[in-house]
């Protein structure tokens, strides 16, 4: 317990310097550091991706530019991912797992489909982004928030909600949207993560009263901040800030809920079996390194795993937020046992 | 060229090397052989090892899985057999009705009908869920702004209704298919006796499109079984087994549980096969003469009726492909829809090359899965060899199947040694072929039983080689049926994603997995435009594709017009 408060206010220190850091600008910018040796002979060779991330071309292009390797991608869920290295038995038919929800990555540490392999930038990066043993390596911060539709929390003469509890208003009835936890990570996290920090007995008390306001549980991660930017529902819960729908022009904001923002961190991995390994470790070493942050930060609103890396602008307002404690891979054996009790509280 | 029946190809016909020796039968034994192992090695073995994941793992034998569904998901067995009974039985009504619209109504606007028809054989998975979304949710243009209501689309009706309406138009084709090789001169017949038009249709044209209705009813059926997208999007707190199944696998990483569910569902799938076989087996009209015109002349009631559910029934599809263009041009959906090009615009000129594999990928397993489909009809309706019934219920096998399992068989079974295909093109296409084969080979098998054998009975007297019967005889009766086939395969390959997300390896990335993407990231505008492109191309390759299939030579179908389709088709693969 007092390992984990430690972890928590380093994470909050952390997080207060990403925002000073950001607030004061930089002027180094111009100057990628060279920290990357690429070999001569891995340029011109490609590397096989099954990547769940925003931006993907222009980090890939990036990428392609700084060390010549070609990158080809398959865009895929991690519950895709994990189903298909399953079948593949060791002989994945792809190099890199880039992107997606930590459970999955452990889930396949644990068969062993990973590679283990410790980047010199993980060093940089906090331990409890990271696996001990470089099976995944966290290169961004996921944060949950809620997608709130304006003009509908008008029309129910609500104001914006900007905590957990805000949701149980009965206002809200029917008017959240989340995805189920069997199938979404999203959802697994915020369930998780409300049992870690409000207690088992509160927790599941807390998930009760939700489910009241739930009208249903989507079967998508995509489809509550969707539905809130139709004004089909008042708030979504999602995965980013919904910038996506923002620029679209749906009166929509998103807010961190302040009583515990439910996070967890988009690993990298090299799978097992990678047919060009090397180029695999390059890749690795190029998202952990302080330019591949910064270019993964540029094409994707995330929070970069790295110490030291500027928050992108949209989520400045995480610094006000509480971030969740977390222990993800407490987590993750829970899983199984988890999402059986909440199907049988509220699957059926 | 220019001898021999009209609109046929004639390459081996004066001095082939195929001409009624018995090289030539030997060769079409060859062929059937082939084919039947092809059937066992790209259908059953990965069937096999899909099913044997649901009773063998952790290193040994159980059925706990299977005690578990029965004792705790009993419902979700039940919610499949509901949704896809009432979605069957109106499916296959609407498809009747605008069967017969088109073939025996005097209206004006058939070749309209069937048009719109080949369009609605295109709604991508997830958009037109949307588009539902779209014009019915509790912001739906039509439920919410224009009736000012807001209901709640979100349940079993809105499944049943979205399943019903994508899988008449299917219905309709094959029951067409069949309405139109019905011997009208029946009709006549029963007209001369004193039964009036309504009387006739009754009880002679309906009767005799018995095999088509029944095949249209086992595939909706099937397919409404295995349809794990719709109930995902609209169903709400409604789930269906394979939802759950699709579930398990995504979700829960539980292949076991989710192989039992796949399995399970085979039960009310082969029931239904049975039905259809008994019903197929009992069907013995025969056709002597095939001519396209009924005789006829229905009442101005039963004429306006038919009209009528025509007319709803292709509106109520129009508007959700209107909706669907609209999307694409919308400035922002739902809160802006003054005109734009921003969402097209927004589509960068990299995803061509997404699109152009598509097209490569659909267009082989649309010919290939077509023609092998009729020969296998064939083989099934009129060789009947020992185990025929048992090949007819493999080839439907693949059907039963939700998509995101056959993905995953086909890993398992096609990852390791013997036959080490993941990773290459040649296994996509495979899967797409095989996945759609039962379209193809019902409506061939359906079109065949009431052909009557006596005229390739003749031509073998007369010193036909099987081939030759088969190209000349057979093939030009299955037109219909062949361009169904190839219609549906094509138009699935290029907007499934349920299999083959599991077969494509990165940088083979085809247009569905892009238009996938962008929904799942919320781009409204952009998922839509990425739709229409796709909706747009498979609609001009159907449409010109039956331009010069249906034509029909007594229309102008001079020697050189015939000669022009032939290398228009070797042109396109």
């Amino acid at each position: 317990m007092v390992m984990k408060q430690k972890l928590l206010a380093m994470l909050m220190i952390l997080f207060f310097v990403f925002s000073l850091a950001g607030c004061a600008g930089s002027s180094d910018d111009d100057q990628p550091a060279p920290e990357e040796k690429i070999a001569a002979d891995l340029a011109g060779t490609t590397l096989k991706v099954f990547a769940a991330y925003d931006g993907k071309d222009e980090i890939f292009q990036a990428f392609e530019a700084d060390t010549g390797i070609k990158v080809e991608y398959l865009d895929m869920s991690s519950g895709e991912v994990l189903a298909r290295i399953r079948a593949e038995q060791g002989k994945p038919l792809g190099d890199i797992w880039f992107g997606g929800g930590v459970d999955s990555f452990i889930a396949a540490q644990i068969d062993g489909l990973l590679e283990s392999y410790l980047s010199a930038g993980a060093e940089f990066v906090p331990a409890q982004y990271k696996d001990p043993d470089g099976y995944w390596t966290g290169i961004s911060l996921v944060t949950v928030s809620l997608i709130v539709n304006t003009d509908r929390c008008a029309e129910l003469g609500m104001e914006v909600p900007q905590t957990w509890q805000d949701l149980l208003k009965p206002e809200f009835k029917g008017e959240i949207l989340m995805p189920n936890p069997a199938i979404s990570g999203t959802a697994y996290t915020i369930l998780s993560g409300i049992l870690q920090t409000m207690g088992e007995e509160e927790g599941w008390a807390y998930m009760d009263q939700l489910n009241a306001q739930i009208p249903y549980y989507a079967k998508r991660g995509g489809e509550p901040p969707q539905k809130a930017a139709l004004g089909e529902v008042a708030v979504g819960l999602a995965p980013d800030t919904g910038e996506e729908l923002k620029a679209d022009g749906y009166p929509i904001v998103s807010v961190f809920p302040r009583d515990g923002t439910p996070w967890w961190p988009a690993p990298v991995a090299i799978l097992k079996g990678a047919e060009n390994l090397e180029g695999a470790k390059v890749f690795v070493d190029w998202c952990l390194s302080e330019k591949g942050q910064q270019i993964l930060r540029d094409n994707c609103a995330r929070v970069p795993a790295r110490e030291g890396i500027e928050l992108p602008e949209c989520l400045s307002e995480i610094k006000d937020a509480e971030l969740q404690d977390i222990d993800f891979v407490a987590a993750g054996n829970a899983r199984d046992g988890l999402v059986e009790q909440w199907q049988t509280r509220y699957g059926q | 060229m220019n001898s021999g029946r009209p609109g046929m190809v004639n390459k081996f016909k004066e001095g082939g090397p195929f001409k009624g020796t018995s090289f030539s039968d030997l060769l079409a034994g060859l062929i059937y052989v082939l084919i039947a192992a092809s059937v066992l090695v790209f259908i059953l073995w990965p069937s096999i090892t899909i099913i044997v994941k649901s009773v063998y793992y952790d290193g040994q034998f159980t059925l706990v899985e299977y005690i578990k569904l029965f004792t705790q998901n009993k419902q979700l067995l039940l919610n499949s057999i509901f949704v896809s009974v009432v979605s069957t039985v109106l499916a296959v009504a609407i498809g009747l009705f605008v069967a017969l619209f088109i073939s025996h109504s005097q209206n004006r606007g058939k070749r309209l009908t069937f048009a719109v028809l080949l369009l609605t054989m295109i709604s991508p998975p997830f958009v037109s869920a949307l588009s539902y979304i779209m014009l019915f949710g509790r912001r739906g243009i039509i439920t919410y702004y224009l009736m000012g209501l807001t209901v709640n689309p979100y349940g079993w009706h809105g499944v049943v209704i979205m399943q019903a309406l994508s899988h008449a138009s299917l219905a309709a084709l094959i029951i067409l298919g069949v309405l139109r090789g019905i011997d009208k001169s029946l009709e006549q017949a029963s007209l001369d006796l004193g039964a009036d038009s309504l009387k006739t249709l009754l009880k002679i044209s309906i009767p005799l499109a018995k095999p088509g209705v029944i095949a249209a009813a086992l595939i909706a059926f099937i397919q409404s079984l295995a349809d794990f997208g719709t109930p995902a999007i609209i169903g709400g707190n409604f789930s269906v087994l394979a939802t759950e199944a699709y579930m398990n696998v995504i979700g829960m990483y539980n292949l076991p549980r989710a192989a039992a569910m796949g399995t399970l569902l085979m039960i009310p799938a082969l029931l239904m096969f049975i039905i259809y076989r008994r019903t197929v087996e009992n069907s013995k009209y025969f056709s002597l003469r095939v001519s396209t015109e009924s005789p006829l002349k229905l009442s101005r009631g039963v004429n306006y009726s038919l009209a009528l559910i025509t007319i709803s029934f292709i509106s109520f599809q129009l508007i959700q492909y209107i909706t669907i263009l609209w999307g694409a041009f919308a400035k922002t959906w739902g809160v802006d829809f003054s005109f734009s090009l921003r969402h097209i615009q927004a589509v960068e000129a990299s995803r061509l090359a997404a699109f152009g594999r598509s097209l490569e990928y659909a267009l082989i397993a649309a010919l290939v899965g077509t023609l092998l489909g009729m020969i296998i009809a064939y083989m099934i309706e009129r060789k009947k060899f020992p185990g025929y019934r048992i090949l007819d219920f493999l080839v439907t096998l693949p059907y039963m199947i939700p998509g995101p399992f056959l993905g995953i068989a086909y890993v398992l079974a096609f990852h390791n040694k013997p036959l080490i295909l993941t990773g290459t093109a040649f296994i996509v296409v495979v899967n797409c072929i095989y996945r759609q084969l039962p379209i193809s080979t019902r409506a061939g098998t359906a079109v065949l039983t009431q052909l009557n054998p006596e005229t390739e009975y003749s031509a073998r007297d007369l010193g036909a080689s099987e081939i030759t019967v088969f190209k000349d005889i057979i093939l030009p009766s299955l037109k219909p049926a062949f361009l169904l086939g190839f219609v549906n395969t094509f138009t699935t390959t290029m907007t499934t994603i349920g299999a083959i997300i599991f077969l494509v390896v990165p940088g083979a990335e085809v247009a569905t997995v892009q238009m996938f993407t962008t929904i799942k990231t919320g781009q409204i505008g952009v998922s839509t435009v990425l739709a229409n492109m796709i909706i747009l191309v498979t609609l001009a390759i159907n449409l010109v594709f039956s331009y010069f299939i249906l034509r029909s030579p007594k229309y102008g179908g001079s020697e050189k017009r015939e000669g022009a389709y032939v290398p228009a088709i070797d042109g396109i693969k």
